[in-house]
């Protein structure tokens, strides 16, 4: 009775159930600090909407609730703009190529594929080594031993780099390449995956351009709005798959969720939430890649939209 | 198509059939779930011969892409999809008897009446070539497969209720009066549909109405639909002008709590 026809998916869909997955996800978002896309995605293809409206939908949503947490995050002095222009910039041309790229994909009919071994690969990575990083911290904590001498060494690549700039909230003075190299490939899986990227931005701003750990979860969040803003408009206005219906109904549980979950975020210890976070990575990542390696029940599928 | 209708008998009125929807217009709007429409209508036959009645209904035509799951170095790979021509989005055939009782396959496959007789191939597939001394033959690159392929499309629309066939769909109430439902799921195509109505004796076809059948978005939908189809930049602009004051909105709201 509180089915909704969505305009634009051309499917019918129960209302107060979006809205709760929107808030749960966002619950998960505001917690981990990351956008949900990739969670989000997996949820709505379950649920029957196709793949190019699921993905460009959610491209509106995660940057909905990226704003209501980025906000927060400024407000504490955790966002490191000048990192985040400079992510965003590679992430704006990263977003047209993918745009392009998630189109050439759909009349090659290879779409699903794609989107599948992007889960398979980049979750299962990711997941991962989240969760052996993770296990470790907590094992060297119930130990009681403290935590391994910190490698401080930054990679030397990273400074023999040209085009040095200053980023003084982050306390670096690196090349720009890696940053921009960095926006560009987190751009591409944005358009294609349906998300925000955090996933992969927030480790790899850790791990590889070694910015301080306060401020890298705001500075992901206000490069993923500017990345998502800009793939939502050009799905919408190159492939006409932005469903408006649906954002606004994940938004509405969506950013409600995201607060919650940014207020709880700090009662958990960082390395149980990142384990926590490792696990479900890792699930979606199966779930979705999963469907590649066992024999379909039925083995052909028709495609949306004829090419 | 005119269906070639049989000659009328020598003695008295020819044999009529009449019919009408209960509804012409279906309205797609935000609580749509599908929708029933009934068909009745009525058999003038002063002989009363044994009359036979089939409806089929078709919605506008949509091309259909379709792939095939084949295992490639461990992994279930899409196939090269292939595009199916001059198939219905939406198509119900319905009868009093089963069809291959009512009329020889010659007449079914002439008025492309049941699913086995809806006329669609993949011309892209397709080339003409000669073959056996005999020119201007169509070979299809499907091969053998063709038939698999066109089964599967058929399966699959029947699966999300596109595509439906029942054998005794039209019920004869009362002497001479007949109804039939289409059942419209949510996913049907908007568009212009037709409902043929076929009175058959003999085999053959004899008489024959047409009733038209609209399905179009109203209303919010209907705007939205065409708001982002026509001025699809300006409508992902305000998509995510929406979606972005909608989080900062919330962050305020929160903040003053």
């Amino acid at each position: 009775m509180f089915d909704l026809y969505l305009p634009i998916a051309e499917i019918s869909v129960n209302a107060p159930l979006l809205v709760a997955l929107g808030a749960a996800v966002g619950f998960i978002s505001g917690l981990f600090g990351i956008g949900g896309g990739f969670l989000m995605t997996p949820i709505l293809l379950l649920i029957g909407i196709p793949a190019p409206v699921a993905v460009a939908s959610l491209s509106s949503h995660v940057a909905a609730s990226s704003t209501s947490s980025v906000i927060s995050y400024s407000r504490a002095r955790a966002v490191d703009f000048r990192m985040g222009g400079v992510l965003a910039s590679g992430g704006a041309v990263g977003s047209f190529a993918g745009v392009e790229v998630f189109r050439w994909l759909r009349l090659l009919g290879q779409a699903d594929l794609a989107v599948s071994l992007c889960y398979l690969v980049f979750l299962g990575i990711i997941g991962g080594l989240m969760l052996v990083e993770s296990l470790g911290a907590i094992l060297r904590q119930r130990s009681g031993k403290g935590a391994p001498p910190r490698r401080d060494k930054r990679p030397p690549w990273l400074y023999g780099l040209p085009l040095k700039m200053r980023f003084p909230r982050s306390r670096l003075y690196i090349s720009i390449i890696p940053p921009l190299a960095l926006g560009v490939f987190v751009g591409m899986l944005s358009a294609i995956m349906g998300v925000g990227g955090g996933f992969i931005l927030v480790p790899a701003m850790v791990y590889i351009l070694r910015m301080p750990a306060g401020v890298v979860v705001g500075t992901s969040l206000f490069q993923i709005i500017i990345t998502t803003t800009l793939t939502s408009v050009l799905q919408a206005g190159r492939n006409q798959t932005v469903d408006i219906v649906l954002a606004t109904l994940l938004l509405i549980g969506g950013v409600i969720g995201a607060q919650a979950g940014a207020k709880a975020s700090s009662r958990f210890r960082a390395e149980e939430l990142r384990a926590i976070l490792a696990l479900i990575v890792l699930a979606v990542g199966i779930r979705m890649g999963i469907g590649l390696f066992l024999a379909p029940e039925e083995p052909f599928l028709l495609m949306a939209g004829a090419g | 198509m005119a269906p070639a209708l049989a000659p009328p008998p020598a003695d008295g009125n020819p044999p009529e059939v009449s019919a009408a929807l209960t509804t012409t217009t279906v309205q797609v709007t935000s609580g749509f779930r599908g929708a029933r429409i009934v068909l009745y209508g009525a058999v003038f036959d002063p002989r009363d011969r044994p009359s036979d009645v089939v409806v089929i209904v078709r919605g506008p035509d949509q091309p259909i892409r379709i792939a095939r799951k084949t295992r490639v170095g461990g992994l279930w790979i899409n196939s090269r999809p292939v595009v199916f021509q001059g198939a219905p989005g939406f198509y119900m055939a319905a009868s009093s008897r089963p069809l291959d009782q009512i009329a020889g396959f010659g007449v079914l496959r002439r008025l492309g009446a049941g699913i086995d007789h809806l006329a669609m191939n993949a011309p892209a597939e397709q080339r003409v070539e000669t073959r056996y001394g005999v020119r201007d033959m169509v070979v299809s690159r499907l091969g053998a497969d063709y038939l698999d392929w066109r089964r599967a499309v058929v399966r699959l629309k029947q699966r999300a209720h596109l595509y439906d066939a029942d054998d005794h769909g039209v019920t004869f109430v009362d002497k001479g009066l007949f109804k039939s439902e289409i059942d419209l799921p949510t996913e049907a195509p908007i568009g212009q549909y037709r409902a043929e109505i076929i009175l058959f004796q003999d085999g053959q076809p004899v008489s024959r109405r047409v009733r038209d059948l609209t399905v179009e978005k109203v209303g919010l939908e209907r705007a939205l639909y065409l708001f982002a189809h026509h001025w699809p930049w300006t409508y992902g602009f305000v998509s995510v002008g929406v979606a972005l004051a909608a989080g900062w909105g919330a962050s305020a709201a929160f903040r003053r709590r």
